[in-house]
């Protein structure tokens, strides 16, 4: 929380939160850049091209290039488009984003503010996200930004719901190890999280944790095979399809960076962070490496499963979300509060959560296999009628019930 | 005074200022998104002054509920109105009811101010930041039958929800 730090204002807190916030934005856009090319030639390599080899050194410099050309474009806004609601939007996508920075731990030191709160710091703000993305949507007055930014918050909101469910899984056992050595109430903090995996990463206790929490990430973040929003061929690029320039450009910025702050996330609940596995005492040079290590592997996970999958039907995409990854996370959460209650051992805890896993796998292929059998049997007989699920049928849920 | 509360005090001021426009912003807007936005606004000025309150928590949970909350006003407003097409009537008939709903609640929540006695501490250090774990603890052991009543509630309202929403019958 960078307001509470003005609270206490004196002028090095001023001095010193302006450099944070100086230094934050320039690393993600270095981050961004670098995120870019690297999806860039991952992509190319799967598709069996070399990606950008023009511009600098093996195509280093292309992403720095394209950033020059979307300054020096013409900013333009649509006549009949909403003045106020297009001009702030990619602010409003863009800066919570931003703050999602606060808690992120990349060493045992390195972060702005070890919130006690940071998980849920992260998913309060984050969710802002969505309001940006449908104010550009309404307000370009285009019929395909409005189909992608409807599709994008009926996403945004049916994941969210998983997402947290099973971060609360993982707080709950990351409470019950840290309740061993005094402390339990340190839950929410990330980086205490983080302090906890020394020995044991959180991926062998909660498999299916860190899968869900993947899958969420990858529909939060508009990935494919989740990319409706956004898909070219369906609603030609979605809710931003009005902008150019340097607004279009904050809004691809936003992305990137939420990608980069989710799979850190991501390996700091599950991979351990900077802890696992040498522990917190090698000294920071070498968490920072792990760090890195950690997140690479995610990204290149993020980015192959955009060469790697088919993109869903948004039907199928909500279904996915309520009717399989929702129960399955309530169920995690019930599991874990009852073995932790009855003080089951570690290895039960994870023991049921990859029998869950498992049976969540077996579930889909199950559901997979049938509906292909109907599909070959119904294929002569009828045209397929898919039934759409659209955004009404599933937002009373959250306006009701988060 | 020291300096602390001079800036508490003037974060404190602009939030207000924020809220109240943004608060006037969401009636005379004449367009139902307009209005839905501002609303946001002035969500995230009392989420701003609970953290002045130092309760995060519930500043955090604000912005968590209600920024989707408003996502789903809005597409609600889009699908459900022509917000684009002609300006909203935003005065019908029941005018001279919503006037006394209104000032009704205003009296009733001035009379709640006023009536009740304000315990001041003696200075900003002796406030004690309620901690997440006492919210916990409140919740699941004292409060655990409200709240208990409030899930199945909530869970009669998506039930409800879904069936008004499904197709009539056939596919399952």
């Amino acid at each position: 929380m960078v307001l509470s730090e003005f609270a206490g204002v004196s002028m090095p807190d001023w001095i010193d939160a302006l450099l944070r916030i100086i230094f934050i934005v320039a690393l993600m856009t270095i981050m961004a850049f670098a995120l870019i090319y690297l999806e860039r030639k991952i992509l190319a390599r799967f598709q069996a091209r070399v990606g950008p080899t023009r511009t600098g050194p093996i195509g280093t410099l292309q992403s720095i290039a394209d950033a020059l050309k979307l300054i020096t474009k013409e900013d333009v806004r649509p006549i009949t488009a909403d003045r106020w609601a297009f001009e702030l939007a990619p602010y409003m996508a863009f800066v919570p984003v931003f703050l999602v920075f606060v808690p992120m731990p990349f060493t045992e030191t390195w972060f702005i503010r070890d919130l006690n709160l940071g998980l849920l710091f992260v998913f309060g703000v984050l969710g802002l996200n969505i309001v940006g993305v449908v104010m550009a949507a309404w307000g370009s007055d285009n019929k395909y930004a409005l189909l992608g930014g409807v599709r994008a918050a009926a996403q945004a909101i049916s994941y969210e719901i998983p997402m947290l469910l099973i971060v609360v899984a993982v707080v709950m056992v990351a409470a019950g190890r840290l309740a061993v050595d005094g402390d339990a109430s340190a839950a929410g903090s990330i980086n205490s999280i983080v302090g906890d995996q020394t020995t044991t990463p959180y991926i062998l206790l909660q498999p299916l944790g860190f899968f869900i929490f993947i899958i969420g990430m990858l529909a939060e973040l508009h990935r494919p095979p989740f990319d409706m929003p956004i898909a070219e061929s369906e609603v030609v690029g979605g809710y931003f399809v009005e902008y150019s320039g340097m607004r279009w450009g904050m809004f691809f910025l936003a992305e990137y960076t939420a990608l980069f702050l989710l799979v850190v996330l991501a390996s700091s609940l599950f991979l351990g962070g900077w802890n696992w596995p040498f522990g917190a005492d090698v000294g920071l040079g070498l968490q920072i490496v792990l760090t890195f290590v950690k997140t690479s592997v995610l990204i290149v996970l993020v980015i192959g499963s955009r060469a790697l999958f088919p993109r869903l039907r948004i039907d199928q995409l909500m279904a996915f979300s309520w009717k399989v990854l929702l129960p399955f996370a309530i169920i995690q959460v019930i599991a874990n509060g009852i073995i932790l209650a009855y003080g089951g051992a570690d290895w039960v805890v994870g023991l049921v959560s990859f029998g869950l896993l498992a049976a969540l796998g077996g579930l889909v292929y199950y559901i997979m296999r049938r509906k292909q059998g109907e599909g070959a049997r119904t294929v002569q007989t009828t045209p397929a009628t898919p039934r759409v699920i659209t955004a009404p049928e599933v937002t009373p849920v959250e306006a009701g019930g988060d | 005074m020291e300096d602390g509360v001079t800036a508490t005090q003037v974060v404190f001021w602009i939030l207000a200022v924020v809220m109240l426009i943004s608060a006037i912003g969401v009636v005379t807007a004449g367009n139902i998104v307009y209005a839905a936005l501002f609303f946001i606004a002035s969500l995230a000025g009392v989420a701003g002054i609970y953290l002045i309150l130092t309760v995060e928590f519930i500043a955090l949970v604000q912005l968590l509920i209600y920024g989707s909350a408003v996502v789903i006003l809005i597409l609600f407003a889009l699908m459900l109105t022509r917000a684009r097409e002609r300006p909203q009537a935003l005065f019908g008939r029941s005018r001279p009811l919503g006037i006394a709903a209104s000032l009704g609640l205003l009296a009733a929540l001035i009379g709640g101010i006023v009536a009740t006695t304000w315990t001041t501490p003696e200075s900003s250090a002796a406030i004690q930041p309620v901690g997440l774990q006492a919210i916990g603890d409140a919740i699941f052991t004292i409060w655990i039958v409200p709240f208990i009543i409030v899930g199945v509630l909530l869970s009669i309202a998506l039930d409800g929800a879904i069936m008004l929403a499904s197709p009539d019958e056939d596919d399952n």
